[in-house]
């Protein structure tokens, strides 16, 4: 699966599209993680635990948004978006959305 | 004095009642939700939607107009304890996933339904966004609902 | 280029049944917090000891005054019994203070602090100076392996626990609940310490245990529901056959004369 974050795949063409693809994964981390990160947060520096849960949630939100693109028959996700938000106390949803093509 | 048990129900009786409420009726109304959902995409399907910035070359477009769709939703409170739950432990929070997956599909048949009914063929460059509406009350904890908002320029082509 | 409609498969939901999740969550959160709790709590018991009597009688000074002390006319006799069997042990930190509260089941509890609250019905049902001197050198024997302590500080690590569990905004009732619960165990086991204490001071005071179980034959059977909610944490006195086979055990096991000539009540007190 071809994954793109532009209008389309450089040096293919478009054949078919099929729509908007979407993908999305919603996470906490345990409360022990959510401690350390408050301490963390007096000293600043990054905050590994919260990095890791954000890159664990993009990975499936990517792979639920492959999926959903494979079973139209594309090859490729096009123009891809991620968008990041707080739905809830500690908890972080990611999403992704693209355009599921056929190129050749 | 009163009996430590009698205060103790007093606590944990609404706490259960609140809790079956939520899980019988949060449970109906979401499938209800979905099963109109299916049948709304089903009826939509046929209208091209993409990201594209712009509309494929090949298109005689005729006239555009921006067209939006947006919803807010909220978990019932047998979801919300179980996300609260899941909060400790960490982890996918399923009972959250449900609810932005309703959300997102049914904004997004607002924003098709929209262009349908205004005489356009296909909606281009589609965004979706999605925002948390904080509970005002209890020190701003909870969720009082999430929005989300589709939005994407709508065409129509020469025939 | 051109437009295939298609149907997408709902993958962005994960398909659990809730009600799975919530047992799972439950019975993962549940065992957690008892082990974090017994963990903390027999850290907990391992420190408290060492808190020098000093500073407990600092922070709690006045403790007792919360609890609606009424006036006596019992109490100093009591205040002077007491102090007569502290004479007994030696290493006594304590300020000894002892107050009388209105109510009418018979019950004693010993404060952080160094206050022995006994209630009215308790001075109404003892019979002999024996009697009310074991309460009062049972309640010492609490004092001497630091159990109030050790109660009040296990209340606090599981209202830490449950604290950091809820996020701090549900559950402080349901907390008692559970602190309670808890306690029943190890309650049990520092009743019999105390009892061990408290009947060594008897011992010293009278010369035998006679009078000493007699207290406990006169309270009925009391179980987990029954305690009095205030001092729950502070006072639960365990009322069974076994303890008084206990005490009778200790006073074989060290020789201590088991009968003897009973003092009566309020011997050195002023006509009333």
């Amino acid at each position: 699966m071809i994954l793109s974050n532009t209008e389309d795949v450089p040096g293919q063409e478009i054949r078919e599209f099929y729509g908007i693809v979407t993908g999305s994964s919603v996470r906490a981390k345990h409360i022990g993680r959510d401690f350390m990160a408050g301490l963390k947060n007096l000293v600043g520096g990054e905050l590994t635990g919260y990095t890791e849960l954000l890159q664990e949630a993009r990975q499936e939100a990517i792979d639920r948004m492959i999926e959903q693109a494979r079973s139209t028959g594309a090859n490729a996700v096009v123009n891809v978006r991620f968008s990041t938000s707080s739905v809830a106390q500690g908890a972080a949803e990611i999403f992704a959305y693209g355009t599921a093509v056929q190129v050749e | 004095m009163e009996d430590p048990l009698v205060q103790i129900g007093a606590q944990i009786i609404p706490f259960f009642l609140l809790m079956l409420m939520g899980f019988i009726v949060g449970t109906t109304i979401e499938s209800n939700h979905y099963r109109e959902i299916r049948k709304r995409e089903a009826q939509t399907r046929h209208l091209p939607t993409i990201s594209f910035r712009r509309p494929p070359p090949s298109w005689q477009i005729t006239s555009t107009a921006l067209v939006h769709g947006n919803t807010v939703v909220s978990i019932d409170y047998f979801k919300r304890f179980l996300a609260g739950l899941r909060a400790i432990t960490g982890g996918r929070i399923t009972s959250y996933e449900s609810l932005l997956d309703r959300a997102r599909r049914e904004a997004l048949l607002r924003m098709k339904a929209s262009a349908i009914e205004n005489g356009f063929d296909a909606i281009v460059n589609v965004r979706l966004e999605t925002a948390r509406l904080a509970n005002s009350s209890r020190n701003g904890q909870g969720t009082a609902g999430v929005e989300i908002f589709a939005f994407g320029t709508a065409v129509k082509l020469a025939s | 280029m051109e437009w295939e409609p298609s149907d997408l498969p709902e993958n962005n939901v994960t398909d659990v049944h809730p009600l799975r999740e919530l047992g799972l969550l439950l019975v993962g959160i549940g065992g957690a917090t008892i082990v974090l709790t017994l963990v903390l709590a027999f850290f907990i018991d391992g420190v408290v000891r060492f808190l020098p009597a000093e500073w407990e009688a600092r922070a709690f000074s006045g403790l007792w005054e919360e609890l609606d002390p009424v006036s006596d006319d019992r109490q100093g006799a009591s205040q002077e019994l007491l102090d007569r069997l502290s004479l007994h042990w030696q290493e006594n930190p304590y300020q000894l203070r002892l107050f009388v509260i209105d109510a009418p089941e018979p019950n004693a509890f010993a404060l952080p602090g160094g206050a022995i609250g006994v209630t009215r019905g308790l001075l109404d049902d003892v019979e002999s100076e024996n009697e009310l001197a074991f309460v009062l050198a049972h309640e010492l024997g609490h004092f001497e392996r630091r159990h109030h302590l050790r109660g009040l500080s296990r209340s606090l690590a599981l209202g830490l626990v449950f604290g950091a569990a809820t996020g701090g905004s549900s559950g402080t009732l349901l907390t008692e609940w559970v602190s309670n619960v808890t306690q029943l165990g190890f309650a049990r086991e520092h009743e019999l310490e105390a009892d061990r204490f408290g009947l060594g001071l008897v011992v010293a005071e009278y010369g035998h245990t006679g009078g000493a179980a007699d207290f406990f034959e006169k309270l009925p059977e009391t179980g987990a529901g029954a305690i009095h909610r205030m001092a729950a944490w502070l006072a639960t006195h365990p009322v069974s056959p076994e303890r008084i086979a206990a005490l009778k055990r200790v006073a074989r096991q060290e020789g201590w004369r088991r009968h003897g000539e009973l003092t009566p009540l309020y011997l050195n007190a002023e006509p009333r």
